[in-house]
């Protein structure tokens, strides 16, 4: 037995504890223990690109005595388990955590595992924010504010220049906004558009569910549930009928029947297979990536048949578990403020829900390069400010996304008939929404 | 703790042990009882990790899932008591369930079929002559190593609808390009490629280890009685290797009726909903969607998982008796 | 034994092609632009972009690849010293020591090895919730310590490999039971060990639904890097997903180049003994 062997052994078993109380000792998320020289560590938590980093770098600076930890948390739908998860178990959330609005309401049923803002001091807020957007923050009672607002996702149209110009339609935006004051002249004008036969391949928009969407918010004030959390789509006509007008343009073969955020939508955008995409704010750098430089200067910003609605955004709120509460505030009111929400839209174009901010010129004034120059403030601030509030109720987004949007792409594809597949969606909505 | 007086397997010293003085004879006493201790304690002592970790997080939870199972229990409601078997009943009349079964077993019967034959068929070939055998073998066993993940995200571009490269290769045979996810049959043959791709080698090799134990000489009596190679194949290699065939079926039904991963990054990383989902869901991916999405109804996906445990044994026992007689049938 | 023909040549080199080229395609995509993804035909040469996709995968705050391959090392080395560890120990003493009982705990073992590990996923998470060890990498490793198989693996090895005269013998020289194991069983064992703990380390690098489970994307393994990288909502970079999955494979790769015979010598020997 030579010496060198035994005490390799030793190694490996000294190796084997170490690595037994080393993993014990692994961080998990940290819940804001002070750091060195009494600075204590804020856990932010987000989901997507919301576009925090420079707002997170310029708030450190400011307050030298915070130190902030920014976990990128991935998709949404990653996110979401893992947060019902540390809510349940009264660990492992941030100090501060971004909330989508499609899920809020849910978070909402559930007050306790949340801090008061109003106890922090945000009352003061109100007249900063887009009033739909300061309300929807509140509990059912109104007693409790739980999150302030990030971005919202003001609707407008993008349209390819080049396809449009093919086709024989007008290319500039005020002349395109006007072909379409309404849905049904949208499709109209998708029609006339598909008549030519320089754009035989091109489809006049992505996918049947976008149109769903907008249509929805701008005709009726629910869209699962009534304000008393029961689920009633069967009784909201507007859900139909916006269902069935998407199928209806899928059938008159309009739609391109692609899957949102997947390879072949990707790669669709570089291949200038159709033509107009309903496009919030933040989605003006997502087309810039996909169309990539081919693209550049070949897009344009019309508004949105029906002139309004509301794709996506965000809010930011302290769950209850939080051990730093005053500091995590600071950070939420920095984030949410003009120059945190400013930033934002710099870095990766999310759209601001303060009213400060919107007002700024840096806003207001803004255009797109990318998009032939057009005026990204104004036409998105417009769309904005005409909003209609609407309810979405606790499990909105699951219900939305896994559910209806899937059942109708499936319907559009021609694996199922709309009636098939409209019933499979009410039943399993209704599933996750009583489960 | 009792000291066994009889030392069981102690090796009896021949030589009577010279006389000691008594600070020595105390010494070689204690050394005495400590190794009967030694003896009698040591076995228990390095087998005690293996159970001790397994009770707790191989057993307990095992039975804990049955328990589970009986129970309305969610993450977000918390422990709403016992249901007896209501949560097997709602399992059973969801067709969301069964249509997963369909889509697990049949997935698993497109895939692992043409699996083992492919795999029979490497192994009688690598069971020659060769040059550059560890090569061929480490060529094959390849895909083994790479990990599920990476396979799918592979393969999820391999089969995508427009742009990807198994429409291409229709394309270019002058055939039309198949929507991947869009229908069953579709979906199915694309994740079988993806689990074929993996598992093939492996059961190659453990065939051919099997093969090699075959005694020459049986193949040389054949010869001489004029079986052609691929006679001496099907009836003197099949039959002879026929416990590891059936080796290979239980493990692959094990396996198969689990699947998870690939389905998942065919369908873009999620479980719950996706293009064409209903085509190619599987059992698993319904227990998380259940379990861990959306209610994370912990009962209900319990009760799914101990009927899943149950179609194990029970198809484990099927494949059994299946292989066992069709085997003998062909041994004349 | 009989020749093998041009044809089984043919045969054989086409499966390792089909075997070899997804692999290979990702490491030629790798080091291409994002044009090459979408390829008709798929581009056959790599190419000069692999520095720069990689320099952008480290720098995506999604993924946290480097966290990820880090994790998946320390915990795949982890689970692995203990598996061959416990497995040895344990397969030593129901190979060659007499104890009341062998026989029962080891038809446990034998059972415990037809057990799906899923199926007790559900409770194992209860439990992770109720130790708190949700997003922390024990909740990935103490749960895999020992391996039902590994202890059936090293018995079987043990009982031929180790022979009884030896033990005696270290006995007739007053060697307790525990240097008896460091001295001379586990030595012998070592071939047997070494596919073992390449086994074991394989399949904890490789395990998927698991980490998924109980971590999260600010604490992931190799696997949860992958699928943030692939599934990222927002993500076009396609290149870079493929040069993480290709570097995901490269460890494995390195250590089946260094050990693949005997990896081969393993899948083949423990099946013909089962």
């Amino acid at each position: 037995m030579s010496v060198p062997r035994r005490r390799l052994r030793g190694i490996a078993a000294a190796a084997l504890a170490a690595g037994l109380v080393l993993s014990a000792a692994a961080c998990s998320a940290s819940d804001g223990d002070s750091g060195e020289g009494g600075q204590s560590t804020i856990v932010l938590q987000y989901f997507g690109s919301p576009g925090f980093d420079a707002a997170v770098a310029a708030f450190q600076s400011a307050n030298p005595d915070i130190k902030v930890d920014a976990q990128n948390m991935g998709e949404l739908k990653d996110f979401t388990p893992k947060l019902n998860q540390w809510l349940a178990t009264g660990q492992g959330a941030g100090d501060v955590v971004m909330l989508e609005e499609g899920t809020l309401l849910g978070y909402l049923e559930t007050p306790d595992k949340w801090t008061n803002l109003l106890d922090l001091g945000a009352a003061s807020l109100e007249a900063d924010f887009l009033p739909y957007k300061w309300a929807n923050g509140f509990t059912a009672d109104k007693s409790k504010l739980v999150g302030l607002g990030t971005d919202i996702g003001g609707l407008a149209m993008c349209y390819r220049t080049d396809l449009f110009q093919k086709a024989g339609l007008p290319t500039a935006r005020d002349e395109v906004s006007k072909l379409w004051p309404t849905w049904e002249q949208y499709a109209a004008t998708g029609k006339r558009f598909k008549e030519s036969d320089a754009v035989k391949d091109v489809a006049w928009i992505d996918t049947a569910t976008a149109v769903m969407q907008p249509y929805i918010m701008q005709n009726s004030q629910t869209w699962f549930y009534d304000t008393n959390n029961n689920y009633i789509v069967e009784q909201n006509p507007i859900v139909r009928e916006a269902w069935d007008f998407g199928l209806q343009m899928a059938s008159d073969g309009l739609t391109g029947k692609l899957q949102r955020w997947q390879p072949d939508w990707n790669a669709a955008f570089a291949n200038a297979a159709f033509a107009t995409v309903p496009c919030p704010a933040w989605m003006t750098g997502s087309i810039a990536e996909r169309a990539g430089d081919a693209g550049k200067g070949k897009w344009d910003i019309a508004t949105i048949p029906g002139g309004s609605g509301n794709w996506g955004g965000s809010y930011l709120a302290i769950p209850e578990q939080s051990k730093n509460k005053e500091a995590a505030y600071k950070l939420l009111t920095y984030l949410t403020g003009k120059d945190g929400e400013l930033s934002s839209y710099k870095e990766k174009g999310n759209m601001p829900s303060n009213v400060k901010a919107l007002d700024d010129p840096a806003f207001k004034d803004s255009t797109n390069e990318y998009f032939s120059n057009a005026p990204t403030g104004e036409i998105f601030g417009a769309s904005a400010k005409s909003l209609k509030p609407i309810y979405l109720g606790p499990k909105h987004q699951g219900i939305w996304e896994n559910h209806f949007e899937t059942e109708m792409r499936n319907a559009e594809q021609g694996k199922k008939t709309s009636d098939e597949a409209w019933a499979k969606a009410v039943a399993d909505g209704k599933k996750l929404a009583e489960g | 703790m009792s000291v066994n007086t009889h030392a069981a397997g102690m090796p009896r010293h021949a030589a009577s042990p010279p006389p000691l003085d008594p600070g020595q004879r105390r010494k070689q006493a204690r050394q005495v009882r400590l190794g009967r201790l030694d003896l009698k304690m040591s076995p228990y002592l390095y087998v005690a990790p293996f159970f001790i970790l397994f009770a707790v997080f191989g057993f307990f939870p095992l039975i804990y899932t049955g328990w589970v199972s009986m129970r309305e229990w969610g993450l977000i409601k918390g422990d709403q008591g016992f249901v007896g078997l209501q949560n097997f009943q709602e399992v059973l009349a969801d067709a969301n369930f069964w249509n997963a079964m369909l889509n697990t077993f049949g997935i698993f019967v497109v895939a692992t079929v043409p699996q083992l034959l492919l795999a029979l068929m490497l192994a009688n070939w690598l069971n020659r002559k060769l040059r550059f055998r560890t090569a061929l073998r480490m060529g094959i066993l390849l895909p083994n190593i790479t990990s599920v993940a990476a396979v799918g995200i592979v393969f999820g571009f391999i089969f995508a609808d427009r742009y990807g490269l198994a429409n291409w290769v229709l394309q270019s045979l002058s055939l039309d390009p198949v929507s991947w996810r869009g229908s069953r049959w579709a979906s199915w043959t694309a994740i079988a490629f993806m689990v074929d791709w993996r598992w093939t080698g492996y059961n190659a090799l453990i065939y051919l280890a099997a093969m090699q134990a075959i005694p020459r000489d049986l193949y040389e009596s054949a010869s001489l009685d004029g079986a052609s190679p691929t006679r001496q194949f099907w009836q003197l290699t099949v039959p002879l290797i026929q416990p590891t065939i059936l080796f290979t079926v239980i493990i692959s039904t094990i396996g198969g009726m689990q699947l998870f991963t690939e389905p998942l990054m065919f369908n873009y990383g999620a479980a719950g909903s996706g293009s064409g989902l209903e085509n190619f869901q599987t059992i698993a991916m319904y227990i998380y969607t259940t379990t861990f999405e959306g209610n994370f109804k912990y009962g209900l996906g319990s009760a799914m998982s101990w009927l899943l445990f149950m179609l194990i044994i029970f198809f484990a026992l099927i494949n059994f008796l299946l292989v066992r007689r069709s085997l003998k049938g062909s041994v004349k | 034994m009989w020749e093998a023909s041009p044809l089984t040549y043919v045969a054989l080199i086409i499966a390792v092609l089909l075997a070899i080229f997804p692999i290979a395609w990702s490491f030629i995509v790798a080091s291409r632009d994002n044009s090459s993804v979408y390829k008709i035909p798929p581009p056959l040469v790599p190419g000069g972009e692999f520095a720069a996709n990689t320099q952008r995968l480290l720098a995506n705050d999604q993924a946290h690849f480097l966290i990820g391959l880090a994790n998946s090392i320390f915990v795949s080395s982890v689970v692995t010293i203990s598996v061959v560890l416990f497995s040895t120990l344990a397969g030593f003493a129901f190979a060659k020591l007499r104890f009341k009982g062998a026989n029962a705990l080891l038809l446990i073992i034998i059972v415990t090895m037809m057990i799906p590990t899923q199926l007790g996923y559900i409770p194992l998470y209860i439990l992770m919730i109720q130790l708190g060890w949700l997003g922390s990498l024990q909740a990935v490793i103490v749960p895999f310590l020992v391996k039902g198989f590994g202890v059936f693996m090293m018995r079987q090895y043990a009982m031929s490999a180790v022979p009884d005269e030896l033990i005696e013998a270290a006995r007739m020289d007053g060697c307790s039971t525990w240097r008896i194991y460091w001295n001379v069983v586990l030595p012998t064992l070592r071939p047997a060990a070494a596919v073992l703990g390449l086994l074991t380390f394989m399949e904890t690098w490789n395990e998927f639904l698991w980490p998924y489970l109980v971590l999260d994307g600010d604490t992931p393994t190799i696997q949860y890097s992958l699928k943030i990288l692939a599934t990222g909502n927002y993500t076009t970079d396609y290149v870079q997903v493929f040069t993480g999955t290709a570097l995901a494979i490269v460890p494995l790769l390195l250590v089946f180049i260094a050990f693949g015979r005997q990896i081969i010598g393993g899948i083949m020997e423990g099946s013909v003994k089962a």
